[in-house]
């Protein structure tokens, strides 16, 4: 594994891809225009089902001349993709501000602005999936908006993990002759959906020919054998391993051209890959260097579709998470460990590349191997952030407990997005349902049910910090408040999903999604398996203190009085700095393994957990829970007055999910996992995120590496689900904040994925350099 | 100097400066090191020098102090200018501690009692399972010799991996209750010259040298590492490398032996103890290149186990 490299062809393309500029593209948006007008007489299925045919037919696609893995839904790279039906509103109010807007900028042509405002953007009015939800919920959504943000409103949800074995080996071809099958004895109401999957899967094909055209047609010499392979794949499924990459890749770049959502995954790609990698290497016809270039090509491509978010989204998730989550390592289905040297060639390709994408995991159990672990340590060790680590023992035992989900699902689960659980090929995880600021709930408590921002009546008038007698009746408050503010969040989430119903059936994701086929049902209806809806609890680390200094402080001691406190809060701690510094200082915060105080914010995150019981989602499924911002903390916080934490406010709520507030772990990493481990699990059955940054003096020495090993060793015994690293100097991130030309392809872990660093808003860049680094090595 | 006699502390409470989890320098694995506090030696580069003193202190972080005043009301004995200053012999400083918002004022040491000092070390025994334990330095944990025993019992019982860093200037006699405890015993040997060791660290070495000795031929001794820390223009001097080397191949050809570089950093805790840092502020660490040199020249004196990272 040592001597391979990487070579040129791969520098070349990287150069060339992060040179390019990346536009917004209204190209399909005009195709799928023109169709829904020509047809307007036929269903939305039908509709979305024939638009996609044609942009797999009509748009315009290129070549570079090195490429091993070709494909893409635009003719260039990194396009932004102006999507009408999920919603175009914002589009329409911020197309001119695209290229100068904080983040996630994007160059706009004149004339796309005209076209899409004379012809597009005024046929979609009313139509959208964004003008349904506006139009039947918007007033109500807006209302809890401050405590809940109800995700999923002008985009559709991607989020999931398609089943690309079956794809793998079926093909289009095979899936076809499936629905075909299915077709001729399914009832009335399933024959839609039978005709709109083999429509799509017709313009599959035809995608895939057309790659093989253009190679042929443009006469790239160097080309012809993945033309070969684009040709073979038009009619079979995939027999060689770069035949397999490149189909895979097709399936990724159709998913995107469907959906125009954020992150569809390929999960485990080192098990499924693996027998095309074996035979081809059995039979002499690869080796590894040769794999490892095909991937490092795929690893390319996945850095070459980025998603157009709108301003505000923007803030949300900066830095074009975009989300090709790869597990490699864990246990199979039976529960034994299993790697190979697929495995170790993802860690290779991303120790060579440092991109962004893929949004690279390790799965690690208790017999994780040292190999594995060691190789991963080393890709650690250059800072992109990446791999994050999933803990199966944690993962796989809640997933059955709480989620009811079969034990070979549960062992094969792989990572959507960020950090979000599925399992693999069966389950729409709806895992972006919402985010619920327990910090706002908080804040109301203690007021009257009225933000300390605003002075707003938000919630209910329960009383105020002063009329509380005792902190048990705090705390009774704090849960009434809770549970109105939770009926609030699920009405608006039936509206939202049936919304994507109506208007955003997905016909091609659901022939690789079990048992859509079977039941002749689309996803969105609750065709897959598994069908979850997750909510975010927002934040743990800020509750936790909040509720430890009010406890101690005020209740216990009586150091400060309740009026006081009070009152600070509504000044933002103004003439009350004394007050501030204790609530900082006098009282132990999250993450110093406190018992009580963790238990604190666990006491509370697993009370939601267990109301989220109560409530059945739209396709009939359950909810369950996630403890992870992405790079939320930042605007969530926005939301929020001063704290009885002693955090001022509209600042920054702590970063990650499960992480401490930056800053307020005294104790080191160690206590950090001992606090974080006593979070319940079935809290994070949709994925938690815990942040650590080092520095790289850390991995300077094998002895450094062999520590490291240790710490990651004791945090799979601890049960924590997840952890992810930053491994970069302060120095290098505020010169990169100077001088951002220097530092172009600098890539940061921001909270669950990784972005370049000089693309993000300079908020968070500055959140970044300031959270906790273990230095002491 | 002080006398031998006195060091031993008889008490079921150890006083503690500091317990540092997470700690990856004392010993292999991650480890909890413990800093006893109360040290015989007065090294003039001494990287702890708020672990000098026996006795309890409070200490002012000025960093810390937002100048509300707080401490003031408490205590009459303080003496607010532009920042608090305490007077000697007022040694009630609790009301005053509890009051300072920010923590500027703080003890800088806590009692421990063996089974709260177990607890503590035990927090991170599952990091122990991988690889590291507990380590006790300080300050001069022998100082607090009876403790020490106890503790390190304690430890054994639970299984848990046990170092100590220690200067060895104390008596043979504890020296033989402690060591069937240990797992890991860092011994430094600061300066080979008499005088020399006399003038920069307060005390003679003869003691010391014998203990070395002493260790280096018993049963314990595979478990012992001696460590000289290289202190610019004092200890890191060929001369006295290659008289340490020397000795110690002399009582054990085997002995393992590591350098350690210099750390300059040190010098910021002085202010906090208000004390003067004995070492010019100039000096830096050792270069790859210098290090290799002092290698070379420990090396020369058939040491055949040096330790390098």
């Amino acid at each position: 594994m040592n001597c391979l490299y990487q070579t040129k062809r791969i520098s070349d393309l990287k150069e060339k891809m992060l040179s390019s500029k990346r536009y917004a593209s209204i190209e399909q948006a005009r195709i799928i225009t023109c169709v829904y007008q020509e047809n307007e007489d036929l269903s939305i299925p039908k509709k979305r089902a024939l638009s996609l045919k044609a942009a797999l037919e009509e748009l315009e696609i290129a070549v570079e001349d090195e490429e091993l893995i070709v494909g893409n839904r635009t003719k260039g790279v990194r396009y932004g993709v102006v999507f009408p039906e999920s919603g175009c509103s914002w589009i329409n109010q911020e197309f001119e501000t695209l290229p100068t807007r904080p983040q996630d900028q994007f160059l706009v042509k004149e004339e796309d602005i005209k076209e899409f405002r004379e012809k597009i953007y005024p046929y979609w009015q009313g139509k959208s999936l964004e003008d349904a939800i506006k139009g039947t919920y918007g007033k109500e959504i807006n209302e809890i908006s401050k405590v809940v943000k109800i995700n999923q409103k002008d985009h559709a949800q991607g989020h999931i993990c398609p089943n690309s074995a079956l794809w793998l080996k079926l093909g289009p071809q095979g899936l076809i002759e499936k629905a075909k099958e299915k077709l001729k004895n399914c009832q009335e109401d399933q024959k839609e959906f039978y005709e709109c999957t083999i429509l799509v899967l017709e313009g599959t094909i035809h995608f895939m020919q057309r790659y093989h055209d253009l190679i042929v047609q443009e006469n790239h010499e160097e080309l012809q054998e993945v033309g070969k392979i684009c040709f073979n794949l038009s009619k079979r499924p995939p027999e060689t391993f770069h035949e397999a990459v490149q189909s895979l890749w097709f399936l990724f770049v159709i998913l995107h051209m469907e959906s125009n959502a954020s992150s569809f995954s390929p999960g485990r790609l080192d098990q499924y890959l693996y027998p095309y990698y074996q035979r081809d290497i059995e039979n002499g016809i690869l080796d590894q260097q040769k794999a490892l270039e095909i991937l490092e090509c795929l690893w390319l491509k996945f850095n070459q579709i980025v998603y157009l978010r709108n301003q505000n989204s923007a803030k949300y998730f900066a830095g074009f998470p975009i989300g090709f989550n790869i597990a490699i390592g864990g246990v199979d289905e039976k529960g034994n460990d299993t790697y190979n040297e697929l495995s170790l060639l993802c860690l290779k390709a991303q120790e060579h590349l440092g991109l962004p994408q893929p949004n690279l995991s390790v799965r690690l159990n208790k017999n994780t191997s040292h190999e594995l672990m060691q190789a991963a340590i080393k890709v650690v060790s250059l800072g992109s952030g990446m791999p994050q680590f999933f803990n199966d023992e944690a993962i796989i035992h809640s997933m059955i407990e709480d989620l009811d989900i079969e034990e070979k699902d549960a062992r094969n689960y792989a990572i959507v997005g960020c950090v979000e659980l599925t399992t693999h090929g069966n389950n729409l995880g709806w895992s972006d349902a919402a985010m619920f600021n327990f910090n706002k709930v908080l804040e109301l408590t203690l007021n009257h049910g009225r933000c300390l921002l605003t002075n707003k009546q938000i919630g209910l008038d329960l009383g105020s910090l002063e009329t509380y007698e005792t902190y048990q009746d705090l705390e009774k408050a704090f849960q009434k408040q809770i549970d109105y503010f939770i009926d609030k969040m699920m009405d608006a989430e039936k509206v939202v999903e049936k919304a994507h119903q109506d208007y955003l059936p997905t016909a091609f994701l659901s022939t690789v999604i079990d048992d859509c086929l079977e039941k002749g049902l689309d996803v969105t209806r609750g065709g897959a398996k598994y069908n979850l809806s997750g909510i975010q609890m927002i934040q743990v680390a800020n509750l936790a203190d909040s509720l430890a200094a009010i406890k101690e402080l005020v209740y216990q001691e009586k150091m400060i009085s309740k009026h006081e406190l009070l009152e600070a809060l509504k000044a933002d701690f103004k003439g009350y700095e004394i007050i501030q510094t204790m609530l900082l200082n006098k009282v132990p915060k999250y993450g110093n393994d406190v018992a009580w105080v963790d238990e604190l914010g666990s006491k509370w995150t697993s009370y939601f957990r267990e109301k989220m019981k109560h409530y059945t989602n739209y396709r009939g499924g359950r909810y369950h829970t996630g403890m992870y911002t992405v790079s939320a903390h930042v605007p969530m916080g926005e939301n929020v007055g001063a704290s009885p934490d002693g955090r001022n406010a509209l600042k920054p709520l702590a970063d990650g999910g499960m992480s401490p507030v930056y800053g307020r772990d005294k104790q080191g990493p160690t206590a950090v996992l001992k606090s974080v481990s006593r979070l319940n699990n079935s809290c994070t059955t949709n994925g938690g995120l815990l942040n650590m940054k080092f520095l790289p003096e850390f991995f300077k020495t094998e002895t450094g590496c062999l520590k490291f090993e240790n710490f990651l060793r004791a945090f799979v015994d601890l049960k924590v689900p997840h952890i992810q690293f930053n491994v970069v100097r302060k120095e290098e991130l505020l010169d990169a904040k100077v001088h951002p030309e220097n530092h172009q392809s600098l890539t940061i872990r921001v909270a669950g994925y990784t972005a370049y660093f000089v693309e993000l808003a300079g908020k968070l860049q500055d959140e970044i350099i300031e959270r906790t680094t273990y230095e002491n090595i | 100097m002080k006398s031998l006699k006195e060091q031993p502390m008889k008490t079921s409470k150890a006083l503690v400066f500091d317990i540092k989890r997470f700690a990856v320098h004392d010993g292999h694995g991650l480890r909890t090191t413990v800093f006893f506090k109360g040290c015989p030696l007065r090294c003039r580069w001494c990287q702890n020098p708020e672990g000098l003193e026996k006795k309890r202190q409070v200490l002012y972080f000025k960093t810390k102090c937002i100048h509300c005043r707080c401490c003031q009301q408490f205590n009459e004995h303080i003496d607010y200018r532009d920042r608090p200053y305490f007077k000697e012999n007022q040694n009630d400083f609790e009301q005053v501690i509890k009051a300072c918002p920010s923590g500027a004022i703080q003890y800088d040491s806590k009692e421990y009692d063996l089974d709260t000092l177990l607890s503590k070390i035990k927090e991170d025994e599952v990091f122990y399972k991988h690889g590291g334990g507990v380590t006790f330095s300080g300050g001069e944990p022998f100082m607090q010799g009876d403790f020490l025993v106890k503790i390190l019992k304690r430890c054994k019982e639970e299984k848990i991996h046990t170092a100590i860093e220690t200067s060895f200037y104390t008596s043979l006699e504890l020296i033989k209750k402690v060591l069937p405890y240990l797992d890991l015993i860092y011994i430094d040997l600061k300066l080979f010259d008499e005088k020399k060791h006399q003038r920069y660290t307060g005390v003679s070495s003869k003691i010391i040298k014998e203990n070395i000795r002493y260790v280096l031929q018993s049963e314990h001794k595979k478990k012992v590492i001696i460590r000289t820390p290289l202190i610019p223009q004092i200890t890191a001097t060929d001369e006295n490398l290659e008289a340490i080397v020397r000795y110690l191949v002399a009582c054990n050809p085997e002995v393992k032996y590591e350098l350690l570089n210099y750390n300059p950093l040190a010098s910021s805790k002085y202010e906090l103890v208000g004390k003067e840092y004995g070492i010019d502020l100039n000096y830096k660490m050792f270069d790859e290149k210098q290090m290799q040199h002092f290698y070379d020249v420990v090396l020369q004196e058939n040491l055949k186990n040096l330790i390098r990272e």
